[in-house]
């Protein structure tokens, strides 16, 4: 019996397509990337080995790149506080409540499932000012800006509306993650604590937060990384616009890429994505400590 | 115990959620009316409910739009990825979570560290790769990155499914001479099915919703996916408002439904996935 378990030719069958595949569409062109990003390269010529000259470009000589860099971060931040704090909430108050509580949980989770793209498009109308929310500010009066257009601040207005939209879209899951281990937490802890005396809003404070700590670290690297990798909304809200203002890093990669084919270019601002995705991982679980506590 | 609520924070709890499902419900209905209206009507009054309704946009939008080519290429990507990446995954997830050597932690984190990595990165090499293969206007090429970005969470959902069968199961299947192959398809698939339709709608929903992959490998305009068909709406069809609001409801609505129908199983998967190991 433990034999048939040890059978290495059956654990080679298994294990090699996904090993396979995952080398051959991951790790290889991962490989590659590094490589193509220390060349100068776009479509017609050959790689040529230029060393860190692309990074030093990105980060001394190219606007946007800043820009998009400053964006991302812009993105990274919002994201992860709003969908924190409201995610958060919602979870607290839901899983306080009996009557409707999976109609609410479903409504605030369903734009999740659906395609970020039609969303985007979705929300570029309502944001257009011919129709949508300026229409219903005209009845009060009220002027609405150009949201989709308008260039002025450090972070332009519509950097706002996109990261407004996006916690729309997603705070839903940092909710339900919440609201999974905040269910899972014994009632018996919450009884013992009323008996003591405490009232709802303390044993909120003393109980359901520290146990729900190791999901604050889940759900944060997934909200930091997931904003670092944003490309759909932006993408049909503003293309980047008006003049590259709106630009994140993948939006900029996807135009040096694939609209000025320079590979080698475009392959170092993915490198740099990753490296910020690593390191934002990695802070993430190292600061965030996660204790654990018997449940 | 627990009957100690007072009323009035009750109630503005409840205020305050269905005020944040106005929010979230808001948009989708207002696409939803304005993809029935005329396009003068959604200047005149674009909050009102149309008039009549204009059945005729979704005609229009999904021949004009090439949306039914679009969406038979969207369920053929997703319909194979899903069956491919079930199979690879809990393959590989069976061989991590059942059987025993050596080197069966070091192969869950190899693919493990697949969740971090941002496909961006992999985007160039793999588009250089598969325009040099000519695969460029073939759905391989979006179904080989798509199974391969699906195999993380699958293999780590199906690695717990498999830990946590009993062991008593697989060795009386043994010992009445069952071969590994016939465990793994017979006894461990059959049983670990919840697992498997957890993973399967994460990898539909996903993939169906992707948009940058499925822009930059797809070259024919005859083999694009729905997002990005839905996508190149906003060129040519600028003007015609009410046709695209008609092509988003129609690129939306699979998912809708779906969810409409699974969403617990859907949850389950969200939060099975994420735990972190």
């Amino acid at each position: 019996m433990d034999k048939i378990f040890r059978d290495k030719k059956a654990i080679a069958i298994f294990i090699a397509p996904g090993i396979l595949l995952f080398t051959l569409i991951l790790l290889v062109p991962i490989c590659q990337a590094v490589y193509y990003s220390l060349c100068d390269w776009n479509a017609l010529t050959k790689p040529n080995f230029i060393g860190l000259g692309n990074y030093i470009k990105l980060f001394t000589n190219d606007d946007t790149m800043l820009t998009a860099l400053k964006n991302s971060l812009f993105f990274m931040v919002f994201s992860a506080v709003t969908q924190q704090i409201l995610g958060l909430l919602l979870a607290a108050l839901l899983t306080n409540i009996k009557k409707g509580r999976n109609f609410f949980k479903n409504v605030y989770y369903l734009p999740n499932v659906l395609s970020s793209a039609a969303l985007g498009l979705l929300w570029s109308f309502l944001f257009n000012p011919r129709m949508g929310i300026n229409q219903v500010l005209a009845l009060f009066n009220v002027e609405g800006p150009l949201w989709l257009m308008d260039t002025k601040g450090f972070i332009i207005l519509p950097m706002w509306v996109i990261a407004f939209v996006a916690m729309w879209q997603y705070t839903g899951s940092t909710m339900m993650l919440y609201m999974a281990q905040i269910t899972g937490i014994s009632n018996s802890l919450y009884e013992a604590s009323y008996i003591d005396g405490a009232s709802k809003w303390q044993s909120f404070l003393h109980i359901t937060l520290p146990l729900i700590k190791p999901m604050v670290a889940t759900t944060l690297s997934l909200n930091c990384i997931g904003s670092l990798k944003f490309f759909d909304l932006v993408y049909n809200m503003t293309q980047g616009g008006p003049n590259h203002r709106s630009d994140v890093l993948a939006t900029h990669l996807y135009n040096e890429g694939f609209q000025y084919f320079k590979y080698g270019y475009a392959s170092a601002i993915g490198i740099v994505l990753l490296i910020l995705c690593l390191i934002v991982t990695f802070l993430v679980n190292r600061f965030v400590k996660v204790e654990d506590y018997e449940m | 115990m627990k009957k100690m609520k007072i009323r009035p924070l009750t109630v503005l709890i409840y205020i305050m959620l269905s005020l944040i499902v106005v929010v979230y419900l808001a948009p989708l209905l207002w696409m939803l009316s304005v993809s029935f209206k005329t396009n003068a009507e959604v200047f005149a009054s674009p909050f009102g409910l149309p008039e009549v309704f204009q059945w005729d946009n979704y005609y229009v939008a999904w021949t004009a739009g090439k949306l039914g080519i679009a969406t038979l290429n969207s369920v053929l990507v997703c319909g194979i990825t899903l069956i491919a990446s079930m199979l690879i995954g809990s393959m590989a997830a069976f061989a991590i979570g059942r059987m025993r050597w050596k080197l069966a932690n070091p192969t869950l984190t190899y693919f493990m560290i697949g969740m971090m990595i941002p496909v961006h990165c992999v985007l160039i090499p793999l588009f250089v790769r598969f325009s040099k293969l000519g695969m460029t206007n073939n759905l391989l090429a979006l179904i080989l990155p798509y199974v391969t970005f699906s195999l993380p969470m699958t293999i780590y959902i199906m690695v717990g499914f498999f830990k946590g069968m009993p062991g008593e199961l697989f060795e009386a299947a043994c010992i009445d001479g069952c071969s590994i192959y016939r465990c793994f398809f017979n006894i461990a698939l059959p049983l670990a099915k919840t697992g498997l339709f957890v993973t399967g709608l994460m990898t539909f929903v996903n993939n169906w919703n992707e948009l940058l992959l499925a822009m930059v490998f797809i070259s024919e305009v005859s083999k694009k996916t729905l997002p990005v068909t839905l996508t190149y709406f906003v060129g040519p069809y600028s003007t015609n408002y009410v046709q695209m609001f008609a092509a988003i409801v129609i690129a939306v609505a699979p998912t809708i439904l779906v969810y409409c129908c699974f969403s617990n199983q859907i949850v389950e998967g969200l939060t099975a996935g994420a735990v972190k190991g």
